[in-house]
C-alpha cells in the first residue's frame, strides 16, 4: 500500500507575544504495519460504499503497542522506560537534577505510573539534550564530514546559553580573539532554550533500550518570542515517516499538532485595555515632562526669528576672504537691546573646487526682530528688514580690501533656503525664517 | 511644549584631502530646550572608501527635543578628524550649521574650515600633520569671537535629515 508521505521535515519558526509555557504540542506516534494498512484500506472502502448500505465491518484497529497520542507543555518532562529503570537506582544519580528525577520516578512509581509508553522527552536541563545530532529523521549510515562538522557547531551554539544580547559599550573590539571565539562569533547567536520529543521505536515489548530512541520533533525558543519547531506542524497534510535501523526495519507514521488554547475574547479585550492604558500613561508622562508653557510674545506684535548661516563665497578674485554684515531694520521693527545685529566672520583661505576658489565659513547666526504697525490703514505691507554684506579680503601684509557688496531681503515665507548672487559673485546664506504671529485680530497682515 | 523631532543620519563627508575620516558630531540647544529621548551627541565610525572619495557613515541621528520657547534652536556641529595608518589622528575641520525649521526632508550640506597657523606651522604640517586646535570649540557657537582666527577651507558634510513639527502652529508659529 502506497502512502504519501511529508518529506518537508525543514524547520518552521513562529513569533508570537505569548508565553512560551503556553505552548501545547500533540504528538501521535503509530507504526506502519501490514494489518494497519489493511485497516486503512478497509476503511476507505467502508466510507465509499456507506450510501449503498453495505456491510459494516469492524475495523481493526491497532491497538497497544503499536500507536500513541500524547499532549505534551514546554519543558514537561516525560520519562522513557529506560529512564525510568535509570533513576529507580538512588546511585546512579549525581547532579541534583538526576536526584530530583529519582525522587519524581518513585512517586510515579507509587502513583498509577507514567501517562507515556513510547513518547518521551528531553527538557532543557538534561545531560542528552546538547549531544543529540538534530538529523536524525532519515537514517543514514555514517554521518558525513560537512555533518559531523555541522553537528559540533549546533553542539557549540547550544553550550552558549548565557551569553548576554547587550553588548558592554566599553571593549567592543576583541583585539586579539582566540580561534574559538573567531568560530563561535560569526553569527548572531541567541541563547536558545530547547525541548527534544523522543519516541522509543522498539519492537513491541522490548522497550527500554538506548538505541532504540529516535529524534521525533525539537522545539527551540529564544527569550524574545520565537519559536522554532522542527519538524513543523503536519495535522491535516501526510504525516512523517520515521524508518528505523536495526535488525527489524520499522516504518513509524508521526503526526504533529499545535493545540495551544486560544485566548479567549474577553481576555484579550481586556488585555488590549491594559495596552491601551499603559500607552495613554506614557503619553501623559512624557507630556508632563514637556510642559505646558510656551514663551509668547506680546499681543498685537509679530515676533520674526531668524536662524541662518553664512556658508561660503565662492568666486571671489583675491584670498582670505571675510565678510563683515549687518541687519538693517525698518520703520515699525524693533528688536532686543542686547541683540547683536552686524558680524564678522572669520578669514579664510580658499580653495579650488571645480574652476573657481570657494571659502568655507559655516558661520552661524539668529536673529529677532519685532514688528509693531501702529496704523492700519496706512502701510498694510511691512517692509522687510535687510542683511547687508560686504567681502572684503586680507593679505598677507594685513591689508583690507573690498571686494564686494551684497544685500539680502529677509524672506517673508518662513522656512526658506536662499542664495545670493551678485554678478558672479556668490554669497550662500541659509536662512532658516519663521514667523510668530500671536492670536489677536490685528495679526491677519500675514 | 512644541516637541520636535529630528530623524536623520550623518551620510558622509566629501572634499577632504585624504579620506580616512570619522567625524565628532553634538547639538547645541538654548536653555528653553530639553531632550526627551536620543543622543545629543556621538562620534562616527573611522570609514575608509576603498573607491571614490567619499567617506561614508551613515551614522543615526534620532533625537526628541521639547521646548518653551524659539530660542537657542538646536545647531549641530561637526568635527572631521582623520586618522592615518599608524593610528594618529589629525583634525580636519569644523562644521556648524542650524537644524531645519521646517518639517519635511533635508538634505544638508555643512561645510568644514580648519584653523590656519603660521607659516612655519604650516609647513610642519605638510610634513608631520598636526596642526593648530580651537582650545574650546564651543566659543564658536555665537560667532562673535570668530574674526580673530584665520581659517582654510576644508570639505563638506553630508546629512540628511527629516524634521518633524508639533505644537508650534498651536503657539502661532508658522514654519
Amino acid at each position: 500500500m502506497a502512502d504519501s508521505w511529508n518529506t518537508d521535515t525543514g524547520e518552521a519558526v513562529y513569533r508570537s507575544r505569548d508565553a512560551v509555557k503556553n505552548l501545547r504540542i500533540r504528538v501521535r506516534l503509530e507504526r506502519v504495519t501490514s494489518t494497519s494498512a489493511l485497516s486503512k484500506h478497509l476503511q476507505q472502502q467502508v466510507l465509499s460504499q456507506q450510501d449503498r448500505g453495505a456491510i459494516e465491518l469492524e475495523t481493526l484497529t491497532s491497538q497497544g503497542d503499536n500507536e500513541e497520542e500524547l499532549v505534551m507543555g514546554w519543558q514537561e518532562k516525560l520519562f522513557s522506560q529506560y529512564e525510568m529503570e535509570l533513576f529507580q537506582n538512588e546511585a546512579a544519580c549525581q547532579t541534583p537534577l538526576d536526584r530530583q528525577y529519582h525522587t519524581e520516578v518513585k512517586a510515579l512509581n507509587k502513583a498509577k505510573g507514567r501517562r507515556n509508553h513510547r513518547i518521551f522527552t528531553y527538557t532543557d536541563h538534561d545531560r542528552y539534550t546538547s549531544c543529540l545530532p538534530l538529523q536524525q529523521l532519515s537514517a543514514c549510515s555514517s554521518p558525513t564530514f560537512l555533518a559531523e562538522r555541522m553537528a559540533s557547531v549546533r553542539h557549540r551554539r547550544q553550550d552558549r546559553r548565557t551569553m548576554d544580547c547587550s553588548v558592554p559599550k566599553s571593549k567592543i573590539v576583541n583585539w586579539e580573539p582566540t580561534a574559538e571565539f573567531v568560530k563561535s562569533s560569526h553569527v548572531v547567536n541567541n541563547a536558545m532554550q530547547t525541548m527534544h520529543i523522543m519516541g522509543d521505536l522498539a519492537p513491541p515489548g522490548r522497550l527500554g533500550q538506548k538505541e532504540n530512541e529516535y529524534l521525533l520533533v525539537t522545539i527551540k525558543t529564544d527569550g524574545s518570542g520565537t519559536v522554532i519547531v522542527k519538524p513543523d506542524f503536519n495535522k491535516g497534510k501526510e504525516p512523517y515517516r520515521i524508518v528505523t535501523t536495526g535488525e527489524k526495519r520499522d516504518v513509524w507514521r508521526l503526526t504533529v499538532e499545535n493545540v495551544c488554547t486560544t485566548m479567549q475574547p474577553e481576555e484579550k479585550e481586556r488585555e488590549q485595555n491594559m495596552y491601551k492604558d499603559l500607552y495613554v500613561r506614557h503619553k501623559e508622562y512624557l507630556n508632563s515632562l514637556v510642559g505646558q508653557d510656551f514663551e509668547m510674545p506680546p499681543i498685537g506684535i509679530l515676533r520674526y526669528m531668524m536662524n541662518g548661516e553664512i556658508v561660503s563665497a565662492k568666486g571671489f578674485e583675491y584670498d582670505n576672504l571675510y565678510i563683515h554684515f549687518f541687519m538693517e531694520l525698518p520703520n515699525n521693527w524693533s528688536s532686543l537691546p542686547f541683540q547683536s545685529l552686524s558680524g564678522v566672520t572669520q578669514t579664510c583661505r580658499t580653495k579650488t573646487l571645480g574652476k573657481e576658489s570657494v571659502a568655507f565659513f559655516s558661520y552661524p547666526f539668529s536673529f529677532e526682530a519685532f514688528y509693531m504697525s501702529e496704523k492700519e490703514s496706512e502701510e498694510s505691507i511691512p517692509q522687510w528688514p535687510v542683511i547687508y554684506f560686504k567681502v572684503l579680503s586680507l593679505d598677507s601684509w594685513q591689508r583690507f580690501r573690498t571686494e564686494g557688496y551684497g544685500y539680502l531681503l529677509f524672506p517673508a515665507m518662513p522656512g526658506m533656503l536662499c542664495t545670493l548672487q551678485r554678478d558672479g559673485l556668490l554669497i550662500h546664506c541659509a536662512l532658516h525664517a519663521w514667523v510668530r504671529i500671536p492670536s489677536s485680530s490685528q495679526s491677519t497682515l500675514l | 511644549m512644541a516637541e520636535l523631532h529630528i530623524i536623520g543620519q550623518i551620510v558622509g563627508a566629501t572634499g577632504f584631502p585624504q579620506s580616512s575620516l570619522f567625524c565628532k558630531w553634538g547639538v547645541h540647544t538654548g536653555g528653553a530646550w530639553r531632550l526627551l529621548s536620543g543622543l545629543k551627541e556621538g562620534q562616527t565610525q573611522v570609514d575608509v572608501p576603498q573607491t571614490g572619495e567619499v567617506a561614508y557613515w551613515s551614522h543615526p541621528i534620532d533625537l526628541h527635543y521639547a521646548t518653551k520657547g524659539l530660542h537657542g534652536w538646536p545647531k549641530l556641529h561637526f568635527q572631521v578628524w582623520h586618522q592615518d595608518s599608524f593610528g594618529r589622528c589629525q583634525l580636519y575641520g569644523y562644521g556648524y550649521c542650524h537644524v531645519p525649521s521646517s518639517p519635511g526632508h533635508h538634505r544638508i550640506h555643512c561645510v568644514t574650515w580648519r584653523p590656519l597657523g603660521s607659516w612655519q606651522e604650516q609647513l610642519a604640517q605638510m610634513f608631520v600633520g598636526g596642526g593648530p586646535q580651537l582650545r574650546s570649540p564651543d566659543l564658536v557657537y555665537s560667532g562673535a569671537d570668530r574674526y580673530r582666527l584665520h581659517t582654510e577651507a576644508m570639505g563638506t558634510v553630508e546629512l540628511e535629515l527629516g524634521i518633524v513639527m508639533r505644537h508650534f502652529d498651536k503657539y502661532g508659529v508658522e514654519s
